[in-house]
C-alpha cells in the first residue's frame, strides 16, 4: 500500500501540487491513523496533509477521485463480469495499483457486458479503430466456437489476465511507454503495444473469420473483434494512467520552457493562461527575493526596551539610541504603455507582471496611450488583472500612435509627481509615424525622476529605422532595452527591483 | 489529572468521537474540521486555517481548548510584532537594579583578590544570573512550551504579521522549541502544546511555514451545516424561521457583495430576530434587520432591491 502512496503523490506533483519529502512523510503517518479502509476518512486525512492552497485543494481533489476511483470499479467488475474483466485491477500491478484514468474505466466498464454479445462501440472513445463498424454485426447467439489461430487471439480467448497483462507491460516496455511526454502522443502509444501485442495477426484473422461460412467461425470473429476492442480500452487505459504518472508535468514544462524564450507578439491567445501562470511565478520569486529589504530609521519613536538592554553594558547610562521605525523601501513606479495594435500584446505582459509584484512594489502607476495618453491605476484596483488589462487594451488601443500627444499628456496629468524616487518605465515602439517626438518632454521627465527605462519590442537593428524615434529618445534615458519574451521581462524587472531601491 | 488523561484518549479516539466532543460544546462541525482537529492531536501538527472571515476560524481552537479542558494561550498577530512580543523580553528595568545591587557588593566579591586577573577569575565563579531565567518575562510562545499539561496555542491572524515573524514561528512549529541566544534552546516540557494558526489570506503565507502545518480550509457552511449550527447556538428559535434565515442568508452569499455575511452574521440575525419576536421573515422585517448581517452601506443599498424577491423565494 506504501507504493500507492508514492505513485498518488507522484500523481499529485505532476499535476501542479507541490509536496515535499516533509509532508510525504506526513501522509504515510497519517495514513497509518486512518487507514486504507475508508475512502472518506483517508480523502479528508490527505486533503489536510498535502495540498495547502485553495487551487492545490482543486487538484488534489481531481486527482484523487481519479488515482483512487480504480479500486472501486475493478471491485464491481470482478462482481459482474467475467474473469477476463478483473484485468483493470491487475495490469497496472507492476505500477502499484494506482493510476488515473477513472473516467475512462468507468466508460469502459459501462460499454463492455461480455457474455451477452450486445455491445455498443463508443467510436470517440476509440479513434483508432480502424474497424468498428456496427452495422455489419448480426446476431449469431450463443454457441460453440472455433478456436483462434493468432497468437494474441489466443491470448485473448484463454481468458488469463496474468498473461494478458504481462504481455500488455511487455509490449509498453518494448514501445518506450515511459518516454511519452505530451498527451498528443497517447493515441500513437496505444498503437504502438497494440502492434507490440500483435494486432496485425489478429486484424487478419478476424478479417478471415468474418468472410468465412460456418456460424462458428464467424461466431469467434466476432468475439475476437470485441475482445480486441476491449483490450484497446484497456491499453488506453493503461497508457492513460502511465501518461498521468509521468509525463503531464515534463509535457508542460516543456511548453514553458518554450514560452519564456518566445516573442511575446508571437504567442497564441490559447497560451494567454498558461503565460499569466508563469508571470505570476516568475513575480512570486522576484516579490520574495526583494520584500525583506528594510531599513532601520534614524529618527522618530525610541524602542525604549532595546535602548536599555543594548546600554546596559555602558552601566546604564543612556546614550546609544535604538528606534521602533522600520522602514521599508519601496519603488514608485510608473508604467507608460504604448497600446496600439503593434504593442498591445507587450503592453498586456509586462502590465501583468507590474501588477504580480503588488507586494514589494505597492505604488505602480500605469498609464496608457496610442494617441492620447489616460492613467489607468484605478481600472487595475478596482478590477482583476485580467479583465483589467483587456479593458485598457479595448479603451485605449485605437488611434495612431502618437507620442508626442502621449507626453504632452502625461505632463500635463502628473509630472508633477514625478520626484527623485520614481522610475518611470516606458514601453512602446518609438514608432512615431513621423511626427514631432517632443524630445524636450522626455528631458523633462528624465530630469526629475530616478531612472527612466525605455523598452523596445523591436529588435536593436532595427531602431531608428522608418519612422523609429527611438535614436533620439535614448539620449533622454537611463537605459534602453530590447524587450520582447518573458525572459527580458524577468531580468528587467528584477533589475528594476534591484537599481530602484 | 489522571481522570483528565482519560478523557482526552476518549475523545480523541476516532474522528467521529471528537466530532461529537465539539459539537457538546456547541461546536458543529464537519468532517473535515474534526479529522484535521484528530490529525493535529494524534500527529501532534499544528493547524494551518484559512477561510472566509466569521466561519469560525478562531471559535475552533477555543473549543478545542474547552474541550479538552486545557488553557488557551493566544498571540494576536499584526504588522510589527516581534520576538520581544511573541516569545520572551527581558526584564530590564530588574537587571539595571540587578547590576546596581551587583556593584555595591562587588567590593566583598573582589576583596582579598590579588591582582587584575585573579579578580575575574571570581567574578567569573560568582555565577552569571544577569541573563538568567529569573529576568527573563515570559510571551505567549515561551508560555505554552511551559505549560506542564500542554495548552492549546492560538496564534491569530498570522498573515497580518510580516515575514520575518513567520520565519521566527517555524522553529517553534516544527521542533516546538524557541532559542534564546542568552540562555539556549527552551523546549516544550512534556506535552507539547496544540497549535493553531489562523490566516484570512490577505497574504500569501510562506511555503515553509505551511510545509510545517496540516492546512485546513473552511468554507462557507451548507445549508444543513448553518441549520445545525444556529440550532446548536440559538436553539431558542423556531425552526421554520431558522429555515427561512438561514435560506436567505445562502441566496445572499450567492450574491455579488462587497463582504458575504458569515456564519457569525447568521447567529447575530437569528438573535436579533428572537429579540424581536419575529415569527417568520417578511420584507420589511429584512429590510430593518438588515444592517445586522450586511456591514456596507454599498452592500446595504445593494441588496435593498431585491429584498421582496429574495424573502417571497425563502418563504417558499
Amino acid at each position: 500500500m506504501e507504493r500507492t502512496l508514492a505513485n498518488f503523490i507522484r500523481a499529485l506533483r505532476n499535476s501542479e501540487v507541490r509536496v515535499s519529502t516533509a509532508e510525504t512523510l506526513d501522509a504515510f503517518n497519517a495514513v497509518e491513523l486512518v487507514g486504507y479502509r475508508d475512502r472518506r476518512a483517508l480523502k479528508q486525512a490527505l486533503a489536510l496533509v498535502l495540498p495547502k492552497t485553495a487551487d492545490e485543494k482543486e487538484a488534489f481533489e481531481v486527482c484523487f477521485d481519479q488515482f483512487f476511483s480504480f479500486s472501486d470499479v475493478s471491485a464491481e467488475r470482478a462482481a459482474n463480469d467475467d474473469g477476463l474483466d478483473d484485468e483493470g485491477g491487475e495490469h497496472a500491478g507492476g505500477e502499484g495499483e494506482g493510476g488515473g484514468g477513472g473516467d475512462a474505466e468507468n466508460q469502459a466498464n459501462a460499454q463492455r457486458t461480455p457474455g451477452q454479445g450486445k455491445k455498443k462501440k463508443n467510436k470517440q472513445k476509440s479513434p483508432t479503430a480502424d474497424l468498428s463498424s456496427d452495422d455489419d454485426e448480426e446476431d449469431l447467439g450463443q454457441g460453440e466456437m472455433t478456436d483462434p489461430t493468432s497468437e494474441l487471439g489466443q491470448l485473448l480467448m484463454g481468458n488469463s489476465k496474468v498473461e494478458l497483462s504481462m504481455a500488455m507491460a511487455a509490449a509498453g516496455e518494448a514501445a518506450n511507454l515511459r518516454d511519452i511526454e505530451v498527451f498528443t502522443q497517447k493515441g500513437l502509444y496505444t498503437r504502438k503495444i497494440m502492434e507490440e501485442m500483435g494486432l496485425g495477426g489478429l486484424n487478419r484473422e478476424i478479417s478471415d473469420l468474418r468472410k468465412s461460412t460456418p456460424i462458428p467461425e464467424r461466431r469467434l470473429g466476432q468475439e475476437l473483434k470485441r475482445r480486441r476492442d476491449w483490450l484497446r480500452e484497456q491499453i488506453r487505459d493503461y497508457v492513460e494512467k502511465q501518461f498521468l504518472l509521468h509525463a503531464d508535468a515534463s509535457g508542460k514544462r516543456l511548453r514553458e520552457e518554450l514560452l519564456r524564450k518566445v516573442k511575446l507578439s508571437n504567442v497564441e491567445h490559447r497560451s494567454f493562461r498558461l503565460i499569466q501562470e508563469i508571470v505570476f511565478r516568475m513575480a512570486k520569486k522576484l516579490a520574495s527575493m526583494h520584500s525583506r529589504r528594510k531599513k532601520v530609521f534614524k529618527k522618530g519613536q525610541i524602542n525604549i526596551p532595546r535602548t536599555l538592554r543594548h546600554n546596559m553594558a555602558y552601566d546604564g547610562a543612556i546614550f546609544d539610541l535604538r528606534w521602533k521605525s522600520v522602514k521599508v523601501d519601496r519603488p514608485k513606479v510608473f508604467a507608460i504603455c504604448d497600446v496600439s495594435g503593434s504593442v498591445a500584446n507587450y503592453a498586456r505582459f509586462m502590465l501583468m507582471f507590474l501588477y504580480s509584484l503588488e507586494e514589494v512594489m505597492p505604488k505602480v502607476r500605469s498609464f496608457a496611450f496610442s494617441s492620447d495618453l489616460a492613467e489607468v491605476t484605478e481600472l487595475f484596483e478596482r478590477n482583476d488583472i485580467e479583465s483589467a488589462i483587456s479593458k485598457t487594451l479595448r479603451d485605449y488601443s485605437g488611434g495612431s500612435t502618437d507620442y508626442g500627444q502621449a507626453f504632452q499628456d502625461f505632463r500635463k496629468l502628473c509630472l508633477d509627481d514625478v520626484d527623485q524616487r520614481t522610475t518611470i518605465i516606458i514601453l512602446g515602439d518609438a514608432r512615431n509615424n513621423y511626427g514631432d517626438p517632443r524630445t524636450d518632454i522626455l528631458k523633462e521627465m528624465y530630469d526629475r525622476c530616478k531612472r527612466l527605462i525605455f523598452l523596445n519590442p523591436e529588435p536593436r537593428n532595427s531602431w531608428g529605422a522608418g519612422d523609429s524615434e527611438m535614436r533620439k529618445y535614448t539620449a533622454y534615458t537611463h537605459q534602453v532595452e530590447e524587450c520582447n519574451s518573458l525572459m527580458h521581462l524577468e531580468r528587467i524587472v528584477g533589475n528594476l527591483l534591484n537599481t530602484v531601491r | 489529572m489522571a481522570e483528565q488523561a482519560v478523557n482526552i484518549d476518549e475523545l480523541t479516539k476516532s474522528v467521529d468521537t471528537l466530532k461529537d466532543a465539539l459539537e457538546a460544546q456547541r461546536y458543529i462541525c464537519s468532517d473535515q474540521i474534526a479529522t484535521a482537529v484528530y490529525l493535529a492531536y494524534h500527529l501532534n501538527k499544528p493547524v494551518l486555517i484559512e477561510g472566509p472571515p466569521g466561519v469560525g476560524k478562531t471559535e475552533l481552537a477555543k473549543t478545542t481548548a474547552e474541550m479538552f479542558a486545557l488553557p488557551l494561550i493566544r498571540l494576536q498577530c499584526y504588522e510589527g510584532l516581534d520576538e520581544a512580543k511573541a516569545i520572551y523580553e527581558w526584564k530590564y528595568g530588574k537587571q539595571l537594579l540587578y547590576t546596581q545591587v551587583l556593584k555595591e557588593t562587588l567590593d566583598e566579591v573582589l576583596q582579598g583578590a590579588m591582582g587584575f586577573a585573579e579578580s575575574v577569575h571570581r567574578l567569573h565563579e560568582f555565577g552569571d544570573i544577569f541573563f538568567s531565567e529569573e529576568f527573563l518575562e515570559p510571551r505567549p510562545l515561551l508560555k505554552a512550551l511551559r505549560e506542564e499539561d500542554g495548552c492549546v496555542l492560538l496564534i491569530d491572524e498570522v498573515d497580518k504579521s510580516d515575514h520575518e515573524f513567520e520565519s521566527l514561528l517555524l522553529e517553534m512549529l516544527s521542533d516546538f522549541q524557541v532559542s534564546i541566544p542568552e540562555i539556549g534552546t527552551v523546549k516544550a516540557v512534556r506535552t507539547p502544546p496544540m497549535v493553531f494558526l489562523t490566516s484570512n489570506n490577505t497574504r500569501e503565507i510562506s511555503d515553509a511555514l505551511k510545509r510545517r502545518c496540516l492546512h485546513l480550509y473552511i468554507p462557507f457552511p451548507d445549508v444543513d451545516l448553518e441549520q445545525r449550527i444556529i440550532h446548536a447556538r440559538v436553539p431558542e428559535i423556531p425552526p421554520e424561521l431558522r429555515r427561512q434565515l438561514v435560506s436567505f442568508i445562502q441566496e445572499l452569499r450567492e450574491l455579488d457583495l462587497k463582504k458575504v455575511p458569515a456564519i457569525s452574521e447568521t447567529i447575530d440575525w437569528a438573535r436579533t430576530l428572537l429579540l424581536l419576536h419575529s415569527e417568520s421573515l417578511d420584507p420589511q422585517l429584512v429590510r430593518d434587520t438588515l444592517n445586522v448581517i450586511l456591514k456596507f452601506q454599498e452592500d446595504i443599498e445593494n441588496v435593498d432591491a431585491e429584498i421582496t424577491t429574495l424573502t417571497s423565494k425563502v418563504l417558499k
